[in-house]
């Protein structure tokens, strides 16, 4: 589908065999950290004690990260703050820029999700392993697990902790690009059905909009809090 | 003096906020988001269970065997993790 297309701007670079020019895609990535940066430079030159509507929002979400960082992983994550609001701010702005139409959604492409995840993945381990060293492993052994039965379990764990970047990049994707591509369908019955018929898929597509938003705010709070909690697991080893 | 009072209503106003926040830490959090995050799960542990298999089956070359039992491991990984946050929930 065209709004999926990923097209050069711009001349080509290449680095080596790689080809690293700049596409659609990174322009909105540029665009979506611009206006991250933006609104809270905005937000907190002036800290007026009343606030005003930028500035409001800028510390709405920044206590909306906080909280949600001490709720699920806990005061020991405090240094991670930076990383998971920035996180949380990059992947809502994308997907909130792609609601706009002729826009690109650039966390509609597994690749971008996937280098998400992966480095929240390796990341999440190599602190892991920094606080606890070799004991991390113990993450694999569940207490009170039956001898003849450890095999199995400890498998079946590492499966569970593997499958972790996948299912954290496919969830995005996938929302996203099923959002986008069920509301191209739904605009284009309004087309085919003319007149007369394209009125029910117009107020479906009306309905969609709002569901979208919805999903769009709803998958950057997930992917945000889902990298608290594996966090969590890195930093209090408890089993 | 006009300053002063307003200072110790802010006070006031801190504590009741903190206060507040204490109380409603305890809710749960947003349970559609819980929901689209088990439906993908079980999907990706079953995949990842799979991809293992394949792996390990191409250095050993047991060709159908070990993809195989990797991936009904998978398909347990998946439900028992499904399980796992059920009981979660309960909490």
């Amino acid at each position: 589908m065209h709004q999926f297309e990923v097209y050069r701007i711009g001349p080509e670079i290449k680095l080596g065999e790689i080809d690293i020019s700049f596409t659609n895609a990174s322009l909105f990535m540029v665009i979506s950290s611009i206006a991250i940066l933006l609104i809270f430079n905005l937000g907190t030159k002036k800290n007026l004690l009343i606030p005003s509507k930028i500035q409001l929002l800028a510390e709405l979400s920044y206590t909306f990260v906080s909280k949600m960082i001490s709720d699920t992983a806990g005061s020991k994550a405090k240094p991670y703050f930076a990383f998971i609001f920035s996180l949380f701010m990059f992947v809502l702005f994308c997907n909130m820029f792609g609601m706009i139409p002729y826009t690109f959604t650039v966390t509609s492409h597994i690749i971008v999700t996937f280098m998400l995840a992966a480095f929240i993945f390796i990341g999440v381990t190599i602190i892991g392993f920094i606080k606890h060293g070799v004991g991390y492993l113990k993450l694999f052994i569940p207490s009170g697990v039956p001898i003849v039965l450890l095999p199995l379990i400890v498998v079946i764990e590492i499966i569970s902790y593997l499958s972790r970047p996948i299912s954290l990049s496919v969830r995005l994707f996938a929302n996203m690009m099923a959002g986008h591509t069920m509301m191209k369908v739904f605009g284009g019955f309004v087309i085919s059905l003319g007149i007369i018929g394209g009125w029910l898929p117009l107020s479906f597509s009306v309905a969609l909009t709002g569901l979208e938003i919805l999903v769009a705010f709803l998958q950057a709070y997930v992917f945000a809090i889902l990298t608290c909690i594996y966090l969590n697991d890195a930093l209090n080893l408890h089993h | 003096m006009p300053k002063d009072s307003f200072k110790t209503r802010l006070e006031i106003a801190k504590n009741k906020f903190l206060k507040k926040k204490l109380y409603q830490d305890n809710q749960p959090t947003s349970s559609l988001g819980t929901a689209f995050k088990m439906s993908t799960e079980l999907v990706a542990h079953v995949v990842v269970g799979t991809i293992i298999g394949f792996i390990l089956d191409k250095t050993f070359g047991t060709k159908p065997w070990l993809i195989l039992i990797f991936f009904f491991v998978g398909v347990i990984a998946g439900i028992l993790n499904v399980f796992k946050s059920a009981k979660n929930m309960q909490k």
